[in-house]
């Protein structure tokens, strides 16, 4: 669905109207008018799909809590900015906050964009909650305690759990690792997390080659050459962009997939592309904090699911709970803080104070904001399957593994480093 | 095959692969400066168009009926179809031919931005691709070296691509005439050449060669909003390595950066891209004209 | 001098300028300090280009030298006062310019905006790729300076650039454009006309070629690191994407925008740009697909940008007010 720059939902809000009584709440003056939320999404680049998935997910969101009065009796109303790099990004977050007077913001998922903006956020003090781009590896002097700001889980979540099912799984039956990584923060991070992971457990480990591509690049063949000249034992991966595909099918190709132990912890973004013909089974695979095909999701999961897939004719991607998470909790907050003032349009140091300790039942399950504004949410992962209805692979259903983020990311105040030494892993 | 030779087969395939699409790509952007001294920056859109609509064609012909042996053919249509695009953007530029070339290049520079909006309209923010359909012609294996046999048929045709090409010039009135133009225009055109027409053929035909290179890639790679952009740098590190202008210099920039790639990344990972930059300002700096250019500027 | 209806328009359009803050919405003030940036950057960049005939299409490298400088002064070697940074980037820009420009000025055309293409590139992947020194993707940090050595304590970061930073750059931008008029309007600045029209002549009359380019290169080096501490210190980062191919493309794009060919062009140019790119974004998603249609355009129909065209409108009016004074223009 190509979106429009302002989403004016007035004919949901009509039926909304209509359908059900909206509670009765102190009829305020600023009941009337809507609740703008700003979104600031990538839509063109190599995190286009990811902000895609993120969008419709909050269009969704809003389409349903709207059609159930809004929130705290406003309509949402949703005025979208694109993500695009800090500079621009500032700029856009500004019209949003200055020009647009939005209520909150919400979006960002590249790191050094959400690095950027952090800063103007509390300067501003417009309260805004991140999808995605924490990374708790060599930021924390930025932002130690901010107010406004809400932030996603670490970035090495997903790693972290990699790593713990790797050495829970596979245990004694590898010996020389491999790495094919982004080159760039992310990728770098997860890569010496996992290997970090290894030696806290002391899991015997020889890294035979580490590949870095460039972000995004197409051209693996080389890679995977290298890779197969190396010979590993096991293959670490933290790919997520249009390369993951693609290296999939250039390694399958070279028969690099064959009889070597795949580990991709963040695998959901490009899942619907991980076809069958070239993805093999029994990979340790990530989806991050949604999976659309999870036997144990929520109506609500379902339901979103099934939307999203008859609208788009796609699956949605983990970003899209990211998104929902971000609006929910906002909606939840902001409701808790009016009742809490009989029924009045709280004050942003309300709508804080609500948030945190919050926690919400979000598209892939439980989500929550700890009281130094970092989430906590539900990450889900397995191992690869071709037992299903699609084309590409999926998780099976008998080994899923969920975990919360809780036993995945570091305490506030932690050197992330440290804590992965020492932290008490359930494995 | 030993172990290590194997190993060394397949990064050789693989950076000559890679330099073979680099090739097709940088060819055109030859053809086009050669002729029309214009340095399209538009040539990756024109490689990620046809990587996209290659992906569009392919699945609707296989869908229709048509067997995956097609494939190969079906790619070459998809970039000949997509080359139409090739005479209204030459109108396009044609009225910017009598002024500084730094016009000519901000045009294509317009174009670069057009296109990328254009690709997310019609085909979205996600990343396409094709399944492995390319695997039908098979593998060509010895011990441990493997290749699919789609790759070498990548290579063949880049090969058949550049003899064509080389054949054309020499031995054709047209290309005669084409090379003439690119000498001396005004000269050429005191002769009674229809400089119009051949710059239109020219640069449509340059376009061709980028629509079929990305045509060509997509079954082994995938199409990505960020492909035209990306592509752009290596194809240019391409023809200023082999020299402006020249077809054997494109050819050899190809094998060159494709191999200095695959090279690289087996003896030092880390050093890839920087590689290609430092041997692009030093064949700027040495021999400014490239490996097979003419000294001129 | 410039002729007195021109500096007539530019003080008034400073004076506009300046009360921006006073009267317009805080966001325009925010949204204009990059402008200043790239105002600076571009006055520099068109030494290069209009008045040297080279078409540099790697000047972002500049901008992004010279927020990386601002993030290793205020940031990592922790010295907030932004004359300093100021300073430290004008140093950079010059220790960077004379090295690559010796190396490009050997080329005209297409060569030399190809060697800069690659140099801009070059940096981008260093930024990129040496991520313990440089952050990587992270990019590098840029703390809040000092102006002056005034704290402004009571402003908030936002304040303080739609404030006394907004006036700080205006100013800045004025003595960097009265500094670049008095260099084009002195026998240097002949003498590089001379070489962009006809390099051969100029070097049979004594003009140094290679040295003349290497001056102008240096220069718009200079001045493209101010003009990126500006940008930096506004986002408070300095990251890769700075001196990505396409950023530089966009330096091109405002000059063109605006008029190569006359003083004040790229001036104006960066600020329809800012004001055009900020309206696009809330108006479409394809917002590149505009801004590349109105690129073509422009390039097709107003060769001499829009300044041109306000120079062409002026005439006219000028004639029709006044038919016996006009008079010879003096356009670069």
């Amino acid at each position: 669905m190509q979106v429009s720059r302002r989403v004016l939902l007035t004919s949901m809000a009509a039926t909304g109207a209509a359908a059900i009584a909206p509670g009765v709440f102190a009829p305020a003056v600023s009941q009337s008018k809507p609740c703008r939320i700003g979104i600031l999404a990538p839509r063109s680049g190599i995190a286009a799909s990811a902000g895609e998935s993120g969008l419709r997910a909050t269009e969704w969101a809003v389409e349903k809590f709207n059609a159930g009065g809004g929130i705290a009796g406003r309509k949402i109303e949703l005025v979208v900015e694109e993500e695009t790099n800090p500079k621009d990004t500032i700029e856009r977050f500004q019209k949003l906050v200055q020009q647009e007077k939005v209520d909150c913001v919400q979006g960002i998922v590249s790191t050094g964009v959400g690095l950027a903006l952090g800063p103007v956020v509390e300067e501003a003090r417009a309260l805004t909650i991140y999808w995605d781009g924490t990374t708790q590896d060599g930021v924390d002097e930025t932002l130690p305690n901010p107010k406004y700001l809400f932030r996603s889980t670490d970035n090495e979540c997903e790693a972290v759990m990699s790593s713990l099912l790797t050495i829970k799984h596979w245990k004694g039956q590898f010996k020389t690792i491999a790495g094919i990584n982004p080159d760039y923060s992310y990728g770098r991070n997860n890569m010496a997390a996992f290997v970090a992971l290894l030696k806290r457990f002391d899991i015997e480990h020889e890294v035979v080659t580490e590949q870095w591509p460039k972000v995004g690049t197409m051209e693996l063949t080389s890679h995977v050459a290298a890779l197969k000249a190396a010979k590993p034992d096991l293959i670490f991966s933290s790919l997520l962009f249009a390369d993951l595909p693609i290296f999939m099918k250039q390694a399958h190709a070279a028969e690099l997939t064959k009889g070597t132990k795949l580990v991709f912890p963040a695998a959901g973004w490009q899942h619907t592309l991980m076809k069958k013909d070239f993805t093999p089974e029994g990979m340790i695979f990530g989806h991050n904090t949604l999976y659309f095909d999870n036997p144990k999701a929520t109506a609500m999961q379902k339901e979103f699911v099934a939307w999203y897939a008859d609208k788009f004719k796609d699956y949605p991607n983990w970003e899209a709970d990211r998104a929902y998470f971000a609006i929910a909790s906002y909606k939840q907050a902001v409701e808790k803080a009016a009742n809490a003032r009989g029924g009045a349009w709280p004050a942003i140091d309300d709508v804080i104070a609500a948030l945190e300790d919050s926690s919400v039942e979000s598209l892939g399950g439980k989500g929550s904001w700890r009281k130094d504004h970092i989430a906590d949410q539900t990450f889900v992962q397995g191992f690869s399957t071709h037992a299903n209805k699609y084309d590409f692979v999926t998780l099976d259903p008998a080994r899923i593994e969920t975990m919360y983020s809780t036993e995945l990311q570091k305490p506030a105040g932690a050197n992330f480093w440290d804590w992965l030494k020492a932290a008490k892993f359930q494995i | 095959m030993s172990a290590a030779t194997s190993a060394f087969g397949n990064i050789l395939i693989g950076g000559i692969f890679h330099a073979a699409v680099l090739f097709l790509v940088a060819a055109g952007l030859q053809l086009v400066f050669g002729v029309q001294k214009i340095v399209n920056l538009a040539c990756g859109s024109f490689y990620a168009l046809g990587a996209y609509f290659a992906i569009t064609f392919v699945n609707f012909a296989l869908s229709a009926g048509l067997p995956s042996w097609t494939l190969l053919a079906l790619l070459l249509i998809a970039g000949l179809l997509m080359a139409a695009v090739g005479p209204p953007i030459e109108r396009l530029l044609r009225t910017v031919y009598d002024r500084d070339e730094s016009f000519q290049l901000l045009l294509t520079f317009a174009l670069v931005l057009m296109f990328q909006d254009v690709f997310r309209f019609v085909w979205g923010a996600n990343p396409r691709s094709l399944d492995n359909v390319h695997l039908i012609y098979g593998k060509w294996a010895v011990g441990d070296f493997s290749v699919p046999v789609y790759n070498l048929m990548v290579i063949g045709a880049a090969l058949i691509a550049a003899f064509l090409i080389g054949l054309f010039l020499r031995r054709t009135n047209f290309g005669r005439m084409l090379r003439a133009t690119a000498e001396n225009r005004a000269m050429a055109e005191a002769l009674g050449v229809n400089v119009r027409a051949i710059y239109a053929a020219v640069f449509t035909l340059g376009t061709l060669l980028g629509t079929i290179g990305g045509a060509l890639v997509v079954p082994t790679a995938a199409a990505s909003l960020d492909m035209a952009v990306e592509f752009v740098i290596e194809a240019f590190a391409v023809v200023v390595i082999g020299g402006l202008g020249s077809m054997p210099g494109a050819l050899a920039g190809a094998l060159l950066v494709g191999l200095i790639r695959a090279g690289s990344l087996v003896v030092y990972p880390e050093f890839e891209i920087l590689a290609i930059y430092l041997i692009v300002i030093g064949v700027l700096l040495l021999k400014p004209s490239g490996l097979f250019g003419k000294p001129a500027a | 001098m410039m002729r007195g209806s021109a500096l007539l328009l530019v003080a008034i359009a400073t004076l506009s300028l300046g009360l921006v803050p006073i009267l317009a919405p805080p966001f325009y003030a925010n949204l204009l300090v990059p402008f200043y940036g790239y105002a600076i950057a571009l006055l520099g960049f068109n030494l290069l280009f209009g008045y040297a005939g080279l078409l540099s299409f790697g000047h972002a490298l500049f901008l992004g030298i010279g927020a990386y400088a601002a993030a290793v002064i205020a940031g990592i070697w922790g010295i907030k006062e932004f004359e300093v940074v100021l300073v430290g980037a004008a140093l950079a820009g010059l220790a960077a310019a004379l090295p690559l420009g010796w190396l490009a000025v050997r080329y005209t055309g297409i060569f030399f905006g190809m060697l800069t293409l690659a140099f801009g590139m070059l940096a981008h992947s260093i930024l990129f790729k040496f991520y313990h020194l440089t952050g990587g993707d992270s990019g590098m940090r840029i703390p809040r300076m000092r102006l002056f050595g005034l704290e402004f304590a009571a402003y908030n970061k936002i304040e303080l650039l739609a404030g006394p930073f907004y006036y700080y750059c205006l100013t800045l931008s004025v003595l960097a454009a009265f500094l670049m008029w008095r260099i084009v309007r002195s026998p240097f600045g002949l003498h590089l006309r001379s070489l962009r029209d006809n390099a051969q002549k100029a070097e049979y009359l004594g003009v140094r070629v290679r040295q003349f380019r290497l001056a102008a290169f240096t220069i718009s080096g200079i001045y493209g690191a101010i003009g990126g501490a500006i940008l930096g210190f506004r986002t408070g980062l300095a990251d890769p994407e700075l001196v990505y191919w396409t950023h530089s493309g966009h330096l091109v794009f405002m000059t063109v925008l605006g008029g190569f060919s006359n003083f004040l062009g790229p001036v104006v140019g960066a600020l329809a740009m800012t004001l055009l790119q900020d309206q696009l974004q809330s108006l479409t998603q394809y917002w590149r697909f505009v801004l590349g249609a109105i690129l073509a355009l422009v390039v097709i129909f107003l060769p001499r940008g829009l300044a041109g065209l306000a120079s062409d409108v002026g005439l006219r009016l000028g004639r029709r007010w006044a038919p016996s004074a006009a008079g010879a223009r003096d356009t670069a």
